[in-house]
């Protein structure tokens, strides 16, 4: 008996340790959780205090929805092109970052700037920039153009240019590190046995920094699957839903349609292809990573 | 300087100047009025007026805002950082499943989408009587930055030796004490990373204080700036002013912490 008080008094304090954690989280994530995936089997319209449980019809009537097919085209096209652009830029930026250059940590600090502002800030300047500013500059060598964001071929491209200015500064720190990382001596034997810039940059370079390229088209892809913001902000999914993303279309839905119960519905779904999206990813890139 | 490094600096500087363009156009329309605007958009103004910054502080709530957006931040950063260290230390310190499991499902809870919990979380909000207040959000904030939060200090504490918290045990004493005296002192570097992120995060967040501030008074500096935005949509420099005003405290913010940004940044990337 003395034995078990004994356990009982050294482990009591570090599950008490957990509690704060546990309950926040809880009352943040679990509960809201628990609570969104019983009412995506119902009908509740978010406002009433009357809800009826209608089954699997909320998901039933998901998969025949054309406008979520658009929304989820819209939003993987979004993501894809922004993992690539914002991959490829920040890791240039890094790698010339890296070399001998002067004026080093201000470059590295412009870069970063544009992701420490707010997103309702870009998407406004951008707004205007793009309504504005450049057909001014354009119109100066006497080329005529117009907001991207109103016209529906190239409303997406519009944002998703905005994001790229925003979004290589984290990425571009994380490929930074990685290269600080790298046994210089590989590098110079490599160059050494007659490898050019090119090869030791694909053959030696690259398989290196796997971890850091896994980690940040991780992150850039599920952030960006999940924008809200920059669209709320910006077009609110116009014109005519070229820029209608999965996320907006669950707000639309939640609260200016008053279909919640559909609304959560269609959440569960983006959750379960935010999940198989992580899993695949890992399972794609840790099989490539090469160990140190 | 050789060709290489003449040619790398001139591509860099070229694209800081793109990088930097936006912020040019807002500085540059904050100044000028929209006469001047109207008659050359890119020539610098002939005098520098501070005319659309006293009219943009006087016609919207900023002192306000500044102070909401300031208060709830630092509740917010102060829960997250107290309750993710304590969590952290109990996961880094007992290897034992349990332990283990809660630390997976806080990791897990990252995966899940604000889209799912914020209706929820808004009904919730309304019966709680969460809504229209600093402790309502802030606690909310702390139950989302606990999840990365204990990433953090679980990834820290397992790199500290336990000589001496051993060392103290046979000394007697307990484990509040050893966590509170000689832990936390040595938290520091990670709290650094941990508080810049969050505050980061949470300063600029837009959706959750849409709903739960419904309250004019309640406004953050992002949420006022988007109906400041609505509001003078024809008085673009002025609204533009608004912007530069709401730049700078993040910006000074960003300056003055970016080592601890850089690291923060940096050290979660490996974790992950």
């Amino acid at each position: 008996m003395a034995h078990i008080m004994r356990i009982i008094r050294g482990e009591m304090w570090y599950v008490l340790f957990l509690i704060p954690g546990l309950g926040l989280f809880t009352l943040a994530v679990l509960v809201p959780l628990v609570t969104g995936a019983r009412y995506s089997f119902t009908n509740w319209d978010g406002v009433s205090k009357s809800l009826h449980y209608i089954g699997w019809g909320n998901y039933v009537r998901a998969f025949a929805d054309n406008d979520l097919w658009g929304a989820l085209v819209n939003t993987f096209k979004y993501a894809l092109i922004i993992t690539f652009l914002v991959n490829v830029i920040s890791l240039m930026l890094a790698l010339l970052l890296d070399s001998y250059l002067k004026f080093k940590k201000t470059f590295r600090t412009i870069f970063f700037l544009p992701g420490v502002i707010s997103i309702v800030l870009s998407g406004f300047i951008w707004k205007y920039n793009y309504a504005i500013g450049f057909p001014s500059l354009f119109s100066l060598f006497g080329i005529d153009i117009s907001s991207p964001l109103g016209d529906p071929n190239y409303a997406l491209f519009g944002l998703i240019i905005v994001a790229v200015w925003q979004g290589v500064g984290a990425p571009m720190i994380i490929y930074i590190a990685g290269l600080q990382g790298l046994p210089s001596e590989l590098v110079e034997s490599a160059k050494m046995d007659g490898a050019n810039t090119r090869q030791s940059f694909f053959h030696i370079t690259l398989p290196l920094i796997a971890p850091a390229i896994t980690i940040n088209m991780l992150l850039v892809l599920t952030g960006s699957l999940k924008v809200f913001d920059l669209v709320y902000v910006t077009t609110f999914g116009g014109p005519a839903f070229a820029t209608e993303v999965i996320t907006t279309f669950i707000f639309r839905n939640s609260f200016n349609n008053f279909q919640a119960g559909y609304g959560t519905a269609l959440s569960m779904i983006f959750f379960l292809i935010l999940v198989l999206v992580t899993l695949i990813q890992i399972s794609i890139f840790r099989r490539r990573e090469v160990e140190l | 300087m050789n060709k290489t490094q003449i040619a790398t600096f001139s591509i860099v500087s070229a694209a800081a100047l793109v990088f930097l363009f936006p912020f040019y156009v807002a500085v540059l329309m904050a100044f000028k009025s929209p006469k001047q605007t109207f008659d050359s958009f890119y020539a610098l103004p002939s005098s520098i007026s501070f005319v659309n910054f006293s009219q943009a502080w006087n016609a919207s709530k900023y002192p306000a805002a500044i102070t909401n957006s300031f208060i709830i931040t630092t509740i917010s950063v102060l829960f997250i950082v107290l309750v993710s260290a304590l969590a952290g230390y109990s996961i880094a310190r007992r290897n034992k499943p349990f332990y283990n499991f809660v630390f997976i499902v806080f990791l897990a809870g990252l995966m899940v989408p604000f889209q799912i919990t914020m209706l929820p979380l808004y009904k919730m909000g309304k019966e709680l009587d969460l809504l229209n207040s600093y402790w309502g959000i802030a606690l909310i904030y702390g139950g989302f930055g606990v999840q990365i939060g204990v990433l953090f200090y679980v990834g820290f504490i397992k790199g500290i030796s336990r000589e001496i918290e051993e060392a103290a045990r046979i000394d007697g004493c307990s484990t509040p004490g050893i966590f509170f005296r000689i832990v936390i002192p040595l938290l520091k570097p990670v709290t650094a990373t941990v508080l810049v992120l969050n505050a980061l995060y949470i300063w600029n967040d837009f959706l959750l204080p849409l709903l739960y501030l419904q309250d004019k008074n309640f406004r953050t500096i992002p949420l006022q700036q988007y109906f400041f935005f609505g509001q003078y949509s024809s008085d673009l420099n002025l609204a533009f002013a608004y912007a530069v005003m709401g730049m700078i405290p993040i910006i000074a913010f960003f300056l003055l912490m970016q080592k601890s940004i850089i690291k923060g940044i940096a050290a979660g990337a490996i974790k992950g």
